[in-house]
């Protein structure tokens, strides 16, 4: 397999000399780059993702659009295929792709030691993308992840349910309980609750300026039960207590679609990417929607808007950073974002890693759905403008998220409170770093 | 098969060759032989051997190695390389006193005594009216039983999703009819749930086996049965069902190791009631939460070789009891 071990730095003017033909090599045992006058060829570097919609294709523009680097696209099956295989090849450490698409948190990469500081790649193109994507690229500090946009949450409604009951949209989560209230009465939730995801829960204590890991020095701050997560937590206490919403899974896709579509749900939060297969599943609803901004909790001095990202890393072992950042950046240009357009759909994948994506909008807003297609456009680029992008999940995101799932399960069921499982949450994380050896101390 | 040629041609080979006084060279060609053929049988049984060893034998030693680990990162953010210690029997340890761990083993042994024998039983049961049968009719309904087993695991746990389905299922609807609000998602019916997706995976190989006992019992037992005027009920309970007792302790031995490992039924029902199917809720579960998701493959190791144990005493205790019986 053709890998980074290529060496020849490209230089670009060196590129155009005649001796090219001697810097074809692309065995790993070539000689070192000895300087801007040596020839150079391409600088080979494989991609790892499973973006099996357009991986390849944009890889291959990328190829045509220049010559310092050669990048080779490898389709994995999933996100599960591709952390096994790079597992696999790390620990082999042959065959280490130089981008891999992130499929777990940053710092669990860090903390593996599977991701390499690219700092000094990054710094020179921070102009490039939005300060949310340069926040979610790092890790105390250091950029260790590629720039990645977190795809800004809004609230989508159905607006025929909402007339039906004469109410207005609720602006801040307390409205947003208060509106679930009069719906109730109707018989109609203001929003689902997936017993398995709590995502939610993460997204309104991000919103809420919730920290649940912080560094101080060579320690970690855990806490789970500070002011915006209980703030948070209080919403979602509200919204169960009151039964104010349904509990459909994600598993259950037939049945989740049609309680959607049924009118008897009247909103939810998303995110530009779920808008395709809304569209599609959601027929008899369809038109009746409407976008707007998430709801703010009352006491917030600035909209914010939750939204979290995996950001794609370089692995440690790779030698060219810089091609994969070159890459990258290229991704981030009109040409790359154009070279993105789905062939099928006709639609580019929103570039949400750039300060303004604006022109975009239109392309991600699937036709027939909402009821002023101009004004949901609107709403999805301020998410964008808004998202925070960075919420720290500490160094053992994998170990305690499943316990937050358990916790958060039984909180929606009604079985404990959602501070009760916060806490349970907190003190298994206290454990689990106890055996790993990693310091810490709880917040309060 | 191929291990039986084996180990009855070598005793022969050996016995004529030590024996003998200064054998003569055509006993000696007869010696080397029986060596070749007796080669040649052992050489059937290397694809086995071979598989055997890779996928088994060796797992089980690196697991056995591993379990003695562990991995630590020496204090500060957990950057870096953690280090490898050698812990003895800690992990062991650790894994007897884990309340978790041991809570999971105790549900499955619970759920074990429910359905182990209410799948014996219906396997039986449909092994025996399918004796019953013609042998025309029989063969289509055995296939037909044993189409659930064919089906993979994760393939079969979609389609019972789908037809538990409170929303979209007929399942739901069907007990609707009788004003019956079954919920096959809540957690009050999820251990039914999860007990008829395993019975029907089962059931058609349970019968086969049961199926394939009661054809070698000899017929002439059941026509002097019945010029004893005893009916066919009479004929299954006490010539037929005692005939394949061997066997029906072969299906439960083989269903009780399956369900003391019971993985993927409950994984499944995790994303549909996850406040009663946490993600310890089966010893297998708990194992593959702690290799794959804490992290610590050293800890998940330890669990598995006493997962392991468990099983085998219970498959030991089981085999004697029952073997007691007979005698």
């Amino acid at each position: 397999m053709r890998i980074n071990r290529t060496r020849w730095v490209a230089t670009g003017v060196a590129a155009a000399t005649t001796m090219s033909l001697a810097a074809c090599s692309s065995d790993g045992s070539a000689a070192e780059p000895t300087g801007p006058d040596e020839p150079a060829g391409p600088v080979s570097i494989e991609i790892w993702g499973w973006n099996a919609e357009t991986g390849e294709q944009l890889v291959d523009a990328f190829n045509a659009a220049q010559d310092d680097v050669e990048a080779e696209y490898v389709l994995q099956a999933s996100n599960v295929a591709t952390q096994t295989n790079f597992r696999n090849a790390f620990e082999a450490g042959e065959d280490v792709p130089c981008l891999v698409q992130g499929f777990a948190p940053l710092t669990t990469m860090v903390v593996n030691g599977w991701a390499q500081d690219i700092t000094d790649s990054v710094t020179p193109s921070e102009s490039i993308y939005s300060e949310g994507a340069l926040a979610a690229a790092k890790v105390n500090d250091r950029y260790y992840g590629l720039p990645s946009g977190s795809d800004g949450q809004f609230l989508i409604y159905n607006t025929a349910t909402f007339d039906k009951a004469g109410l207005d949209v609720p602006t801040t989560w307390e409205e947003y309980v208060e509106v679930g209230k009069k719906f109730k009465k109707d018989g109609v939730d203001i929003a689902n609750l997936a017993g398995e995801d709590p995502s939610t829960l993460m997204n309104l204590a991000q919103q809420a300026g919730a920290e649940w890991f912080a560094i101080d020095g060579d320690r970690w701050v855990v806490n789970f039960l500070d002011e915006g997560t209980l703030k948070a937590a209080d919403i979602m206490q509200q919204l169960v207590d009151n039964d104010l919403v349904s509990n459909e899974t994600y598993q259950d896709k037939p049945a989740l679609y049609a309680y959607f579509d049924s009118g008897n749900m009247a909103s939810t939060t998303t995110q530009w990417w779920s808008l395709g297969g809304y569209q599609t599943d959601m027929k008899k609803s369809g038109g009746d929607w409407a976008a707007t901004a998430i709801p703010q909790f009352e006491d917030a001095t600035e909209p914010v808007t939750p939204g979290r990202t995996t950001p794609a890393f370089v692995p440690v072992g790779c030698d060219d950073p810089d091609a994969v950042m070159a890459y990258v950046d290229w991704l981030a240009s009109d040409e790359g974002i154009e070279a993105g357009r789905n062939k099928e759909s006709g639609a580019v994948g929103f570039p949400t890693q750039i300060p303004d994506p604006s022109a975009y909008a239109d392309d991600v807003v699937p036709p027939d759905f909402f009821v002023d297609d101009a004004e949901a456009a609107d709403v999805i680029v301020d998410a964008q403008a808004h998202v925070i992008g960075k919420f720290e999940l500490g160094p053992d995101y994998d170990a305690w998220f499943p316990e937050l799932q358990d916790q958060w399960g039984k909180a929606v069921a009604g079985e404990q409170t959602f501070a009760d499982a916060l806490a349970a949450v907190q003190g298994f994380v206290a454990s689990d770093l106890d055996d790993k050896g990693i310091s810490y101390t709880l917040g309060s | 098969m191929s291990t039986t040629t084996t180990t009855s041609a070598r005793p022969e080979a050996g016995s004529r060759g030590p024996g003998a006084a200064g054998p003569s060279p055509r006993t000696r060609r007869r010696m080397a032989w029986r060596r070749i053929q007796a080669l040649k049988g052992a050489s059937l049984t290397f694809p086995f051997l071979a598989g055997f060893s890779l996928f088994v034998v060796v797992p089980v030693i690196m697991a056995l190695r591993e379990s003695v680990f562990a991995r630590r990162s020496s204090g500060g953010l957990g950057f870096g390389a953690q280090t490898v210690s050698f812990v003895g029997l800690d992990n062991f340890a650790d894994g007897f006193q884990d309340p978790v761990f041991w809570g999971g083993m105790l549900r499955v042994f619970v759920y074990a005594i429910v359905v182990v024998p209410v799948t014996q039983a219906l396997s039986l049961a449909c092994a025996l009216l399918l004796d019953a049968a013609r042998r025309r009719t029989a063969a289509r309904f055995r296939v037909v039983l044993l189409l659930p087993y064919m089906v993979p695991g994760v393939i079969a746990a979609m389609i019972w999703l789908f037809q538990y389905s409170p929303a979209v299922g007929p399942l739901s609807a069907f007990f609707r009819l009788f004003g019956v609000e079954a919920n096959f998602y809540s957690g009050e019916l999820v251990w039914v749930s999860i007990g008829n997706m395993a019975l029907w995976g089962a059931l058609g190989f349970n019968m086969l086996i049961l199926y394939g006992a009661l054809q070698s019992v000899p017929h002439e037992i059941f026509e002097a049965a019945r010029l004893d005027g005893a009916g066919e009920l009479r004929i299954a309970m006490s010539i037929k069902v005692p005939f394949v007792r061997a066997s029906l302790v072969l299906t439960s031995l083989l269903s009780i190791i399956g369900t003391l490992q019971l993985f993927n039924e409950p994984l499944l029902f995790r994303a549909v009631t996850p406040e009663t199917i946490t993600k310890d809720f089966t010893p297998a579960m708990m194992i593959y939460n702690q290799a794959f998701q804490v992290g610590n493959l050293n800890y998940a190791t330890a669990l598995s070789v006493v997962l392991a144990l468990v099983v085998g005493i219970a498959s030991a205790i089981i085999y004697r009891f029952t073997n007691r019986q007979e005698a």
